[in-house]
């Protein structure tokens, strides 16, 4: 473990700002400086000051308490989608990757009307039709994202389970469900790892683009996208209720992108 | 494979970098840059537009076909909400006050040069009677007859608000002959207003001049109308002279027009009031008078208007805004700001937070109301967030439900919320008797289906049924000034604020008012500047 971070410098430093971030989302409550959903509303729109640092919002909330907490709803709400997607699109691709045959038609072809839809439109049509909520964007999210990862995971075990040591087990009379766990998965959990991790980025923006289209998130939540769209109607009086949830988005998503292809370089076997 | 890598990053970083650029170029643009020019014989008007049609008896559309200069009806409102002579010239009530004389104008002709007959006003008075049930709700007639250029309407019972009633859009004189070859809801009508339709879609709409306009020569040639329902953006479109004028802007944006010489803000106090209604059916938590009472005591409504909405809004209290001399000031508010007074109530009706969550509740029900909301007027949310706010600290968890704006006409009548906010003209009519009619009085079987909150109170009623009979102004206003009072003890809906209403124009053009009615936006008087 140590030794590959020495060996990648930039993995290591990429990895120790998404632990930071990680950190911060933990403790966020802890971190804020004031209350994230209790302002002083006879002290609203205030510009940067001392007191507060990045000013005050619409109802008088402190923005920079506002963003620390929002990292909190980003993350917890961006692993999550990540997590479902991997575990809903690996299990239907292993499913359909390796009993083949009605199985596979059926899935793939249910993978590919989905995968025939504009993403983000399909998720706003899902999120409008369930409602604006936190459940119900990870739920729109999630529908509109799983059949990437299925279709992945699927031609991975086509090519896995012609392999001598999957027929050997067979032949054994090993369970089914022992040979997906102990010799399909372990060979195919980097590459989902890798997308996932890649995926952490584009998945935040999509929260965000939600949020602030007002499917996502809902007041008085601190959440980044939501935050985005209640500065823009002060975009002139009071810009920085708009520039600065949008310099946290652009600078996590960073973060996480560059992580993400950090890691796929570790990863990739090709590299060793 | 470092090389490879440094290049991504600098591309991700300039890519950054241009993302910063473009929020710099955009909050910068703001500026005011209210250049523009342009034609001076085309006015471009930045409003909001709900209507889909422009056929004036279909929902409230009808305000929509006045606004943009189209149609004109037989009485008008002026600054003070006086009623004033319009397509009418003089009217009069016979002494049983059953029988409505309106002399209309002589020479008036339509857009398309008929001229207006007493019997095309009947035609086109009856015809919104039959199109629209809202009709009915106004006034019920016995008959209406045409005699020369007088209108007799006769009326079963004694009705004082006559001349004030066909002052409402909905009974816009429209060419009802014409009708034969014409599609009104798409082409629009044939009116009597200074602008004709040359196109209509909902985002867009293109007025050009009336040639057979009875008042006076019509200042502009074409009128453009793109509805811009961003408040933001239609501030913005005025600032970067997209449009001459736009109505509406919030408060959040009005600021930069304040004491900016290229603009002229035309600001009055509105008719209008914001309040929720409050849903108090039987199974309801706010059938409970003494939740509705803390709740309302909770809200400190000075500082949403006065902090939060930046002055724009005075703080509510009653039905009827202070702009109409209904006893604003003689009226007692039960439930004015304070919130140790709506903890003792909330105790004393048994609300308690005995699991410890911050969210007070009794029998296991938790004390949690569905707010529900709409986002085309900027304030809404903004109420209901800091009513949220302020809430919690009471032990209220409000979920707010924002909804489109076409749903909440509906989502009221049926009664699908505990709270639903909406901004609402006070007296359409000239006096809040419609007002006060339409959302308090008991409502037997959809008898009187905009109220869907299930207040009733027989008292409420019966003094309702005295006035819609009663002439005399003087005790008119009293029982005006009794009904509200009998909503403020009955704390029947929370009364937000009072919007002040306003339209900003460039000095490229002049003569831009603002009326309290909010019916009257283009007009003949708004004309080119230095003409």
């Amino acid at each position: 473990m140590i030794e590959t971070f020495k060996q990648n410098r930039l993995f290591a430093f990429y990895t120790a700002l998404v632990v930071l971030l990680v950190v911060v989302a933990i403790f966020a409550p802890q971190l804020a400086p004031q209350d994230p959903y209790d302002g002083n509303m006879r002290n609203v729109l205030q510009p940067p000051s001392e007191e507060h640092f990045l000013g005050t919002d619409k109802l008088g909330r402190d923005t920079f308490s506002r963003i620390i907490c929002g990292t909190q709803t980003s993350l917890f709400m961006t692993i999550c989608v990540v997590m479902l997607l991997a575990v809903v699109g690996g299990a239907v691709g292993v499913a359909s990757g390796y009993f083949g045959g009605k199985v596979e038609i059926i899935l793939m072809r249910i993978a590919d009307m989905m995968l025939a839809f504009p993403g983000v439109v399909l998720a706003i049509a899902i999120a409008g039709i369930l409602g604006g909520s936190v459940v119900n964007t990870i739920l729109a999210l999630l529908a509109v994202g799983w059949a990437k990862y299925a279709r992945l995971v699927r031609s991975l075990v086509i090519k896995l389970r012609n392999n001598d040591y999957i027929i050997a087990a067979q032949v054994n009379g090993t369970r089914t469900v022992n040979i997906l766990w102990r010799h399909v998965l372990p060979n195919i959990l980097p590459m989902i790892v890798i997308t996932g991790a890649m995926d952490i980025g584009t998945m935040m923006m999509e929260i965000a683009g939600l949020s602030f289209l007002g499917f996502g998130a809902q007041p008085p939540t601190p959440e980044w996208g939501l935050m985005l769209n209640e500065g823009r109607q002060y975009i002139q009086t009071a810009p920085w209720l708009m520039i600065y949830p949008g310099v946290a988005i652009f600078v996590v998503v960073a973060i996480f992108n560059l992580w993400g292809d950090a890691l796929r370089d570790v990863l990739d076997p090709r590299n060793e | 494979m470092t090389k490879f890598k440094l290049k991504k990053i600098f591309k991700r970083l300039s890519l950054g970098l241009c993302g910063i650029l473009a929020a710099g170029v955009i909050s910068g643009c703001g500026g005011d840059s209210s250049g523009g020019g342009g034609d001076p014989t085309t006015l471009k008007v930045g409003v909001t537009n709900f209507a889909d049609t422009l056929e004036p008896t279909q929902n409230y559309f009808g305000w929509v076909v006045m606004r943009y200069g189209l149609g004109e009806c037989l009485t008008k409102f002026d600054e003070k909400m006086n009623i004033t002579p319009w397509l009418a010239e003089i009217w009069n009530v016979s002494d049983d006050n059953l029988t409505w004389t309106f002399k209309i104008r002589d020479g008036v002709k339509f857009s398309n040069g008929d001229a207006l007959t007493a019997d095309l006003v009947k035609q086109s008075i009856e015809r919104a009677f039959v199109k629209n049930t809202r009709a009915a709700t106004f006034f019920e007639y016995e008959s209406i007859a045409a005699d020369g250029q007088n209108l007799i309407i006769t009326t079963r019972k004694p009705l004082p608000g006559m001349p004030g009633y066909l002052a409402d859009p909905l009974f816009i004189i429209v060419d009802v002959p014409t009708e034969a070859e014409r599609d009104f809801s798409k082409q629009g009508p044939i009116c009597t207003g200074p602008y004709m339709v040359e196109s209509f879609v909902k985002e867009r709409a293109v007025m050009k001049k009336n040639p057979n306009y009875w008042a006076g020569e019509v200042p502009f040639e074409t009128v453009e109308i793109p509805s811009i329902d961003d408040p933001n953006t239609r501030a913005m479109a005025l600032q970067a002279g997209d449009v001459d004028v736009a109505v509406n802007i919030a408060a959040g944006d009005i600021d930069v027009f304040k004491g900016n010489d290229k603009f002229v803000i035309d600001e009055i106090p509105s008719l209008r009031v914001v309040l929720a209604r409050m849903n108090q059916n039987p199974d309801r938590i706010l059938a409970d008078p003494n939740v509705r009472a803390a709740f309302i005591s909770g809200c400190d409504r000075e500082t949403y208007n006065e902090v939060l909405l930046k002055g724009t809004f005075l703080p509510g209290k009653a039905p009827v805004p202070p702009s109409l001399d209904y006893g604003f000031d003689q009226l007692t508010d039960p439930n004015a700001y304070n919130p140790e007074r709506a903890k003792t109530l909330l105790a004393e009706s048994g609300w308690a937070d005995s699991d410890g969550d911050g969210i007070l509740d009794k029998d296991g029900r938790p004390l949690q109301l569905d707010f529900v909301v709409y986002n085309s007027r900027a304030e809404l949310p903004l109420y209901a967030e800091a009513v949220q706010a302020d809430l919690k600290k009471l032990g209220f968890d409000i979920k707010i439900n924002t909804v489109d704006y076409n749903l909440i006409d509906n989502m009221g009548i049926k009664g699908e919320y505990d709270l639903l906010i909406s901004n609402i003209i006070t007296a359409n009519t000239g006096d809040p008797e419609i007002f006060l009619t339409w959302y308090w009085k008991t409502n037997v079987d959809g008898s009187n289906p905009q109220n869907g909150s299930g207040y009733s109170n027989p008292e409420y009623d019966a003094k309702l049924e005295q006035l819609s009979s009663e002439f005399d102004a003087a005790k008119r206003r009293q029982l005006i000034i009794e009904l509200q009072q009998i909503l403020l003890n009955d704390s029947a809906s929370i009364f937000f604020g009072y919007p002040q209403t306003n339209i900003v124009n460039s000095k490229r053009v002049t003569g831009v008012r603002m009326y309290p009615s909010d019916y009257y936006w283009i007009t003949n008087l708004i004309k080119p500047a230095g003409n």
